[in-house]
């Protein structure tokens, strides 16, 4: 460039089209690695919206974020427009030795610019205000009533009967793919209360789908309605706490699976049909009158009242929500004992045992059982070669076991 | 007069370590707050550097989880307490006695034990990894997680962390309380509340703030400590306490903080812009009501943090938090038509001056999706939160402490830094901050939710958080570049006289660093810009 003074509205545009060929040039290398830069570019701007909702209320909430995604977008163009325009308009020059007109200000343009934005505020807070009205609802007619009881560190999900407050049912497996996972019927309007022990801390139940989430308070119980769409049965979408509530926050996930109406009345009728079959452990307490965050065995436990005949025992115990040991080995062939030591008070575990890894078929399941307690499982004959050991409450809780 | 010749003698051979341990000068003890906060800034730097390498792939690969809960408490504690709030009363310090024409802050003594408060609480906080595991909560260190729990890995730390929050507290209140006597009292001739430059009425706000929430922080902290130590029941849900007491007192100081973060900020970017763009600062007046109307409505918003609880009235504190965007856009407009029809320099400081622009309107912006209560039950302790506040704390706070550095630097040391490797550090910075920032948006609208040590590899965030890390390990190399830069500078800079930058306000009119005391004479004090007055003279300054 040489040092000769330019006007002003040539170097404004040689900067534009610098920057312009800068943009091209850099898509152009980006196509030439097999960059789609459209759908580069379409995903960039969709990842800037939340994922589609599957509640009803959750597309309320996903169209209201359209609304202020609409306004900052303008008002972000509008402001980082006038600033990189008024940077490159107003460069100084090497001619620029006079000062330039000072300007100290316009009560008009302060007027405008505080009248405007007030006006755009006060409508976004009143089109919130609509939406909240028609999101943060908890009706006392609803059909279904579940509650989600937190702990450190899982959740268990209370299947509850029309009062709103006998426990029909309790399932302690938080993830779905552990053969557990809280069911709700699509199509249908569910009250979910929240619980969690005063002894405990702060959890929150958040389901990114549903764009919604709601803290779980000792001391106070809370309730929220939402309607999975109809369309949506058969889907399975992933939930996690979202207030840090400890060292085992990061592992306090679970699942909610949308049934049809119909698949949710049959599940939950043979859920309660089996519960009442077996000799099952005291319900867990309603809210207020328990301190454990609920107490009960879990179904399709296997494992005698007592230990019987000869075999091995081997000792596990968990503590801090890990197992203490990390790895142990048992005979093949031959039926043996686990004796698991619960040491976590009013959390429940177990010990599942999996083929090869977690992911592997599972071959036992312990029965669940808040701690402090001590139970001892008869596991069946295993063949040689190398299993895990997981808590299927917690699946960051595993170890290796060998059978040889 | 033997005895009297001895004496400066003795005095003399004490070090110059010394002198500046006992220092009550407002400019050295202002050097040492600046000083004090890099350190503790990068202590927080390389928690987040750990915070980053644990995220940057599926699984627990660097650190257990409990040390990761540290690690993201104690970076957010050093970086709010230790970093940003002493940052900005440092040039508070420095700055506010020059620009008002007064020779020191009104309580010398106090100064300096407001100052030394701070390293001993940072040592604290230090201490606390080697007894036993640091404070683990987060830094927000909400009951009942904070009370004796099991499982929340919160043992002598939590203590520390309470001991410490209250002694950097204490030092907040008598600094606040300094800087309102000094601005009330020691005005030089001339300099009305009028006069004052924008930087020194942002520090007087942030003083008020200061006075009225820190208080309430400590009661809470007290509360705690009792709860803790010796029996209390006040947040202990199963005493008869309230978890939700605690988020209202700790909100009700940690809200109005952040205005404490970014007010002084905003101050600095106010006379950077003025004069790289050689043209007054637009709409002075209106500057000020902003600030003061930002400050007043900051305390009328702190539940904005507890929507999701259920235990506030969401309509109230909704409504308060949106209309706080209306002082704010004042001010964004007001920057922009400061440089508008001006002749912009684009030296470092106006470089960052103008990422402070462009990074924190992107941080207001997406403030209003959680003011919108149901978007942010959406957006709630999300990674989108975590986006949020680094546009405004990082984005804001930082690149306008940054400009700052630069632009006072020469004042304080009496040497230029060096422009092309300032250049660099900003564009590398920038892209940095951008890179780790930008991206958390979109994890949070995806669903990972904030404070997590480890994530599924099939939950789809495993490239954006890789990418976040990588823009993490950018913003650590621009601060070598910056390191280097202040070392290169102080070394051999270029010596930069009274008033390298033509700028406007009393700092400029003494010598670079300025002697104890500050001034020989002052220029006469007609406008808000002194010096530009004596430079051109009063023909052109009504226009």
């Amino acid at each position: 460039m040489s040092s000769s003074p330019r006007s002003r509205s040539s170097q404004t545009a040689i900067f534009a089209l610098a920057i312009g060929a800068a943009i091209i040039g850099l898509s152009l290398i980006l196509l030439y690695f097999g960059v789609n830069v459209l759908n580069a570019g379409g995903q960039f701007v969709s990842g800037l919206y939340p994922p589609i909702a599957v509640t009803a209320e959750g597309a309320k909430i996903r169209d209201l974020y359209t609304v202020v995604f609409i306004i900052a977008v303008v008002i972000f163009l509008l402001v980082e427009g006038l600033i990189i325009l008024s940077v490159i308009r107003y460069r100084r020059k090497p001619t620029d030795t006079e000062l330039p007109p000072q300007i100290h200000g316009n009560n008009i343009a302060e007027f405008v610019w505080t009248i405007v934005p007030t006006i755009l505020v006060i409508f976004m807070f009143i089109v919130s205000w609509q939406t909240l009205n028609a999101v943060d609802v908890s009706s006392p007619t609803a059909q279904t009533k579940i509650r989600a009881v937190a702990g450190q560190f899982q959740w268990q999900f209370e299947y509850l009967a029309e009062d709103g407050t006998t426990v029909l049912y309790t399932e302690n497996i938080p993830l779905v793919s552990a053969g557990g996972g809280m069911m709700v019927p699509a199509g249908r309007t569910v009250q979910l209360q929240l619980f969690v022990s005063p002894k405990d801390v702060i959890h929150a139940f958040y389901v990114p789908q549903f764009l919604f989430k709601r803290d779980v308070v000792p001391g106070r119980t809370t309730a929220f309605d939402f309607t999975v769409d109809a369309a949506d049965a058969g889907q399975t979408f992933r939930g996690q706490c979202a207030e840090l509530c400890g060292v085992g926050h990061y592992t306090m996930l679970f699942e909610v699976k949308a049934l049809t109406g119909e698949e949710f009345d049959t599940w939950l009728a043979g859920k309660v049909a089996q519960a009442n079959a077996t000799p099952s452990p005291a319900p867990s307490g309603a809210p207020g009158q328990s301190g454990a965050p609920g107490a009960s065995g879990g179904p399709g436990a296997s494992g005698g009242p007592a230990p019987s005949g000869g075999g091995e025992t081997l000792q596990i115990s968990a503590q801090n929500i890990a197992y203490e040991q990390s790895s142990l080995t048992t005979k093949a062939g031959a039926p043996f004992h686990i004796e698991f030591d619960n040491k976590d008070a009013g959390t429940p575990h177990n010990v599942a045992i999996h083929k090869d890894s977690t992911t592997g078929q599972e071959v036992f399941r312990g029965e669940i059982f808040p701690g402090v307690a001590i139970k001892t499982y008869d596991v069946p004959a295993l063949d040689a070669g190398n299993y895990v050991f997981e808590c299927t409450v917690h699946p960051s809780m595993t170890g290796t076991l060998t059978v040889q | 007069m033997a005895t009297t010749t001895l004496t400066p003698v003795a005095t003399r051979s004490r070090s110059a370590l010394y002198a500046w341990l006992t220092t009550t000068d407002h400019k050295k003890i202002g050097i040492l707050y600046v000083i004090n906060s890099f350190i503790f800034f990068f202590i927080g730097g390389l928690l987040a550097l750990g915070v980053r390498t644990e995220l940057a792939q599926p699984g627990l690969q660097f650190v257990t989880a409990a040390a990761y809960n540290e690690m993201f408490t104690m970076h957010a504690t050093f970086m709010i307490f230790l970093f940003v709030i002493p940052m900005l009363a440092g040039f508070g310090n420095y700055i506010v006695p020059l620009q008002i024409g007064a020779p020191d802050m009104a309580f010398p003594r106090i100064n300096a034990l407001s100052f030394w408060m701070l390293p001993l609480g940072g040592i604290l906080l230090l201490l606390s990894f080697v007894t036993g595991g640091s404070a683990a909560a987060g830094w927000t260190s909400y009951a009942p997680l904070s009370e004796d729990r099991a499982l929340a890995a919160t043992g002598t730390g939590q203590d520390l962390w309470i001991v410490a929050l209250v002694l950097i507290g204490t030092s907040s209140i008598l600094g606040a309380i300094n800087f309102l006597v000094t601005m009330f009292k020691m005005r030089a001739p001339g300099m009305t509340l009028f006069r004052m430059p924008i930087m020194v009425w942002t520090v007087l706000v942030t003083s008020v703030l200061v006075l009225m929430a820190t208080p309430v922080i400590t009661s809470a902290l007290i509360m705690l400590f009792i709860d803790r130590n010796y029996g209390g029941a006040f947040f202990d849900p199963s005493r008869g306490g309230d978890a939700i007491l605690y988020q209202n007192i700790f909100w009700f100081y940690s809200h109005p903080a952040v205005y404490v973060m970014v007010l002084p900020a905003m101050g600095m970017v106010s006379e950077i812009l003025p004069v790289f763009s050689r043209k007054p600062l637009f709409g002075y007046k209106a500057f000020i009501f902003a600030t003061a109307a930002i400050g007043a409505l900051g305390f009328s918003v702190w539940a904005h943090h507890m929507f999701t609880t259920g235990a506030v009235y969401l309509p109230f504190f909704s409504i308060m938090t949106f209309l706080i965007a209306v002082p704010t856009g004042v001010k964004m407009f007001n920057w922009v038509f400061t440089m508008w029809g001006g002749q912009i320099m684009l030296k470092t400081p106006l470089l960052f001056a103008l990422g402070f622009l462009s990074m924190f309107l992107i941080g207001g912006i997406n403030g209003a999706f959680s003011a919108s209560v149901p978007v942010d039950f959406a957006l709630h302790d999300t990674y989108w939160v975590v986006a949020h506040l680094h546009y405004v704390l990082f984005g804001g706070s930082v690149f306008g402490i940054m400009g700052g550095f630069y632009y006072w630097f020469p004042k304080m040391t009496g040497r230029m830094m060096n422009e092309t490797v300032g250049k660099t550090q900003f564009v590398l910075m920038f892209i940095g901050f951008n890179l780790t920032f930008f991206p958390m948006h979109e994890l949070g609208l995806l669903g990972m939710p904030r404070r997590i040590a480890d994530y599924s590899s099939t939950a789809g965030w495993n490239d954006l958080n890789l990418l976040a890390t990588f823009g993490g390990f950018t913003i650590a190399a621009s601060m070598g570049l910056f390191l280097w830069n202040v070392f290169l500078s102080l070394r051999s800079g270029a010596v930069a006289g009274d008033d390298p930058w033509e700028a406007n306000t009393l700092e400029w009119a003494t010598t670079s660093p300025p002697p104890a005391y500050n001034f020989d004479h002052l220029p006469e004090i007609r406008s808000e810009r002194p010096v530009f007055d004596a430079r051109h003279g009063r023909a052109v300054v009504d226009h």
